[in-house]
């Protein structure tokens, strides 16, 4: 497009959503997509103004990438081109909280730490933590699925949405589930939009299950000298009769923290005695497995913490970090961290570890030079890590990486033999290809 | 020979003649499930033991261009396996096969025939349990609860089917064998799995599934208590809510159902009283006795007239037992029933109890209630004769104000029944024509011929015109 067009384009989306709704020029490059400048960004302020955006991107046949803050902008393939980023930032009001009722219902640009704080205000929160904590949206931590190390007790937003509204790609505006905390009326379609990555729909509002603050809460750190002894200790905690809100797995430390080369953080979230009983069952599994330190984190530590690891897979914007989260059966995490690292370690890669013990995720963010690396020698690294994964039944996706990077391998791996029904359903819902084309796995 | 002649033939050939059957009074056992008012009868019955079969089935469902629908335990209560267009019924009791315990990563690979119960059976002893307890879960099965994304007294707490599925081995309408998800918690693109959870038996069928299973909780706190009106226990339930406790069941029954529970069972419970409350806390044993307490002293401030409390695990089930034997205590009050499943936000519970109320004294039709109170989720039990034509117009009547009490009071025609062919006319009620046509949109997309449970879930034109929504 050449620059009078894109003058005009401008022109032409003020018109739908106002001077304000058109993010000055200057502002663009906080939202590039791998090295993709947009040709606009707009922060539509109406659910009408998000239907008229769709009708003028599919006359001009231009693509539209669905956005909150745009903290997630860097995970999926390369795009095949980046015209509107659509942020619902804009919508960000509260629809309906009656606390006695357990849920609530908001629009999806809120971001999730406002919401946390009106919550808190009756005793409530929505039990989820993903990276970002300060900017992140709640549209936008539904469409990712994004969730942080709470998931061990509570899950990802796809057991906490209730109901969505989404605006299809023709500008019909439908809802998905309801405001109930039980509901099989029609199909469960909130499971659909839950981490398609913007591919199917734009969402605009999202009701969510909500739970009691915890009455009290331990935060401990158990530290080892091997790391296979912190995965014991994890093992002895997951099969026990133990209820951590937690269990965290960190190798070679966070930054700014005090954190071991092997360290244990388990959260304990309870009523007094019950936090306490654990705690002291903790205690006899970390001294049973050889640990070297056994600390209680009392505030405002604790919580230092705990926004460590929820930042511990945020990529930097330097483009030098790679980070891979490998899904595995939690028995399965300790052999593959050896075979992990015997590979990285033979190419001297600087690498730090975050596991989800009761989960099964593991995060390796890595940080080196890599635009002195050859490309396809880092792809064959991260591909030789995902086989490995694979050969266990798990898998390996790539959350960020050079853009070189990921010219020479799909960040999503394969989807298996769900691929043809996959791609059908975003011929239903985009036959266009208007919505964040390329991006998803599968090439969708 | 007939198609239909020929299509046996060759379902004979796959299964074996003792496994295909189409005697007519054999075929009369699979009319219908649960909701045992709506009848149909299958053209056969075929019982597969393997994916390989029931792929090679549906090809041949397709060649014959036959109407076929998996059938588990029988114990839906919408309809949803009814075969309104005839067709095959592809019964899956013959894969009941538990194929994995894998204690370490808490789950387990089952074939969907197996009964959830024995699931649960077969891993306690481990201190294992399968979370989502249907209450009929003695006899249905996997399978069906996939189907249904099906609930439970407990899912206040640990949330329903769809919670606890990682994986799931499905053939698909055309026949084709494919995976949704896996053993692990995340695989990449969309949910399959979540969507073919719920989808009625109309995606396709499940050979095979991987669920999460959890420790059995340390110990049980259980209380039963006797309200003198139903305004005190809801509000009872406000409380226990607002009190920051997420009890693991919260039960409630209404006047009705003591009279028949007292009149079958002689509980001992006073006739008198308009609500029982089940309150059930399970978890970490230390700190226990305080919350019980805590909920106790909840109950009491509400008039609770009377608190049981159940000192040992023979007493739990003592008092559960009424909660569980309310259903067979139906039969005592009238010849027919039908088991209504609203879900109403629960601040608005006391509102739409007495429209449920109003409704039963309006067309003169006794109501019971029997509820999953801390859900919200309603089960009014419309009570009639089903051999008085007049009683059965009226009972639609019912239905429909009911469900439509449910919908204006921001809630949901169906919490864990399903909608099947019970609730499909009523539809229209929660879901605009356009939020109906992405769902088929979907359904197209899996079951592009629609062979696989036809006739389900969606409204007709019909269901409109009913509704006073045409034009």
């Amino acid at each position: 497009m050449t620059m009078p067009n894109l003058h005009l384009l401008h022109e032409e989306l003020i018109q739908i959503v106002g001077k304000n709704g058109l993010l000055p020029n200057d502002w663009y490059n906080d939202y590039r997509v791998d090295g993709f400048t947009p040709r606009a960004v707009v922060l539509p302020a109406s659910v009408q103004q998000i239907r008229e955006l769709l009708t003028c991107a599919a006359d001009r046949k231009l693509s539209v990438i669905p956005a909150g803050s745009g903290t997630k902008l860097g995970i999926g393939n390369l795009p095949q081109k980046v015209d509107l980023v659509l942020s619902t930032r804009r919508l960000d009001n509260m629809v309906e909280y009656e606390p006695a009722d357990l849920t609530v219902t908001v629009q999806a640009g809120m971001r999730l730490e406002n919401l946390q704080a009106q919550l808190a205000e009756n005793g409530q929160y929505l039990p989820l933590d993903p990276t970002y904590a300060s900017l992140a949206t709640v549209g936008g931590i539904a469409a990712t699925n994004a969730s942080g190390p709470l998931r061990m007790r509570h899950g990802t937003p796809r057991n906490q949405v209730l109901g969505m509204r989404v605006v299809q790609s023709d500008g019909a505006v439908v809802k998905s589930g309801g405001k109930v905390v039980k509901n099989v009326s029609g199909y469960d379609l909130n499971k659909l939009y839950i981490g398609s990555f913007g591919t199917l729909g734009i969402i605009t509002e999202l009701t969510f299950k909500l739970f009691p603050l915890a009455e009290s809460r331990i935060t401990m750190l158990l530290r080892f000298q091997r790391y296979e002894d912190a995965v014991k200790a994890a093992s002895d905690i997951t099969t026990s009769q133990l209820l951590p809100s937690y269990l965290n797995l960190i190798i070679n430390g966070v930054p700014d923290t005090t954190l071991a080369e092997s360290s244990l953080v388990v959260g304990l979230d309870a009523h007094p005695k019950a936090a306490a009983w654990q705690r002291n069952q903790v205690q006899w599994i970390a001294k049973q497995r050889g640990a070297i330190g056994v600390e209680i984190i009392q505030e405002p530590q604790a919580a230092k913490l705990v926004e460590a690891m929820r930042a511990f897979a945020q990529a930097n914007p330097s483009g030098q970090v790679i980070v891979c989260k490998a899904n595995l059966r939690m028995s399965d995490i300790g052999e593959y961290l050896g075979v992990a690292f015997a590979v990285t370690n033979a190419l001297s890669w600087s690498v730090r570890v975050m596991g989800l013990m009761g989960t099964g995720q593991v995060y390796f963010v890595f940080s080196e030079f890599f635009d002195m690396i050859e490309p396809k020698m880092i792809a064959s690294t991260l591909a030789q890590l995902r086989k490995h994964a694979a050969s266990v039944g798990g898998n390996l996706i790539l959350e960020a990486a050079p853009v070189d990077v990921k010219r020479q391998i799909d960040v999503w791996g394969t989807v298996g033999s769900g691929s043809e029904i996959m791609r059908k359903i975003k011929a239903q819902f985009d036959p266009n290809m208007l919505l964040n084309p390329g991006r998803f796995a599968d090439g969708i | 020979m007939s198609d239909e002649n020929e299509l046996i033939q060759e379902l004979v050939d796959v299964v074996g003649p003792q496994n295909v059957l189409t005697d007519p009074t054999a075929l009369s056992v699979y009319e219908c499930d649960g909701a045992t008012l709506f009848k149909a009868l299958p053209d056969m019955v075929v019982f597969p033991e393997n994916a390989q079969q029931i792929s090679t089935i549906v090809k041949l469902a397709n060649k014959y261009q036959t109407p076929f629908i998996a059938r588990g335990g029988g114990t839906g209560l919408s309809g949803g396996m009814l075969p309104v267009r005839g067709g095959m019924l592809i019964a899956l009791n013959r894969l009941d096969r538990i194929l994995e315990i894998d204690l370490k990563n808490q789950r387990a690979v089952v074939e969907p025939g197996v009964v959830n119960l024995l699931l649960t059976h077969a891993v306690q002893d481990d201190g294992y349990f399968y979370a989502p307890d249907p209450s009929s879960q003695k006899a249905c099965t996997i399978g069906g609860n996939i189907a249904e994304n099906s609930g439970g007294p407990h899912t206040l707490k640990y949330g329903v089917t769809t919670d606890h599925i990682l994986g799931l081995e499905v053939v698909l309408p055309n026949g084709e064998i494919v995976v949704f998800g896996g053993a692990i918690e995340e695989t990449p693109g969309y949910d399959l799995r979540g969507v073919m959870i719920g989808s009625e038996g109309t995606f396709g069928i499940v050979t095979k599934a991987t669920v999460r299973l959890l420790r059995s909780p340390q110990t049980y706190q259980t209380t039963l208590s006797i309200f003198e009106t139903m305004d005190d226990a809801s509000n009872a339930v406000s409380s226990i809510i607002a009190a920051g406790i997420i009890p693991a069941a919260l039960e409630m029954m209404d006047q009705l159902v003591i009279k028949a529970l007292e009149d079958g069972f002689h509980y001992g419970f006073p006739l008198d009283a308009e609500a029982i409350l089940i309150v059930e806390l399970d978890g970490i044993e230390a700190g226990m006795q305080d919350q019980a307490q805590r909920i106790i002293d909840i109950l009491n401030k509400h008039n609770a007239r009377e608190v049981r409390y159940a000192k040992d695990d023979a007493d739990r089930e003592n008092l559960w037992k009424a909660r569980k034997s309310a259903f067979g205590a139906f039969g005592r009050l009238a010849p027919s029933y039908i088991t209504q499943d609203g879900v109403v936000p629960r601040t608005q519970l006391p509102k739409v109890l007495r429209q449920v109320a109003a409704i039963s004294r309006k067309y003169d039709i006794p109501i019971a209630n029997v509820f999953h109170a801390g859900d919200g989720n309603i089960h009014p039990i419309v009570l009639f004769d089903e051999r008085d034509p007049d009683q059965c117009e009226r009972v639609e009547l019912v239905n429909e104000e009911i469900l439509t009490a449910c919908a204006e009071a921001g809630g949901t025609i169906t919490g864990e029944h399903g909608i099947g062919i019970e609730k499909m006319d009523y539809m229209p009620l929660i879901f605009s024509p356009d939020d109906l046509k992405v769902m088929a949109s979907v359904r197209d997309v899996f079951n592009p011929t629609g062979l696989c449970n036809p006739g389900k879930i969606f409204p007709t034109p019909e269901s409109y015109i009913k509704l006073g929504l045409a034009g």
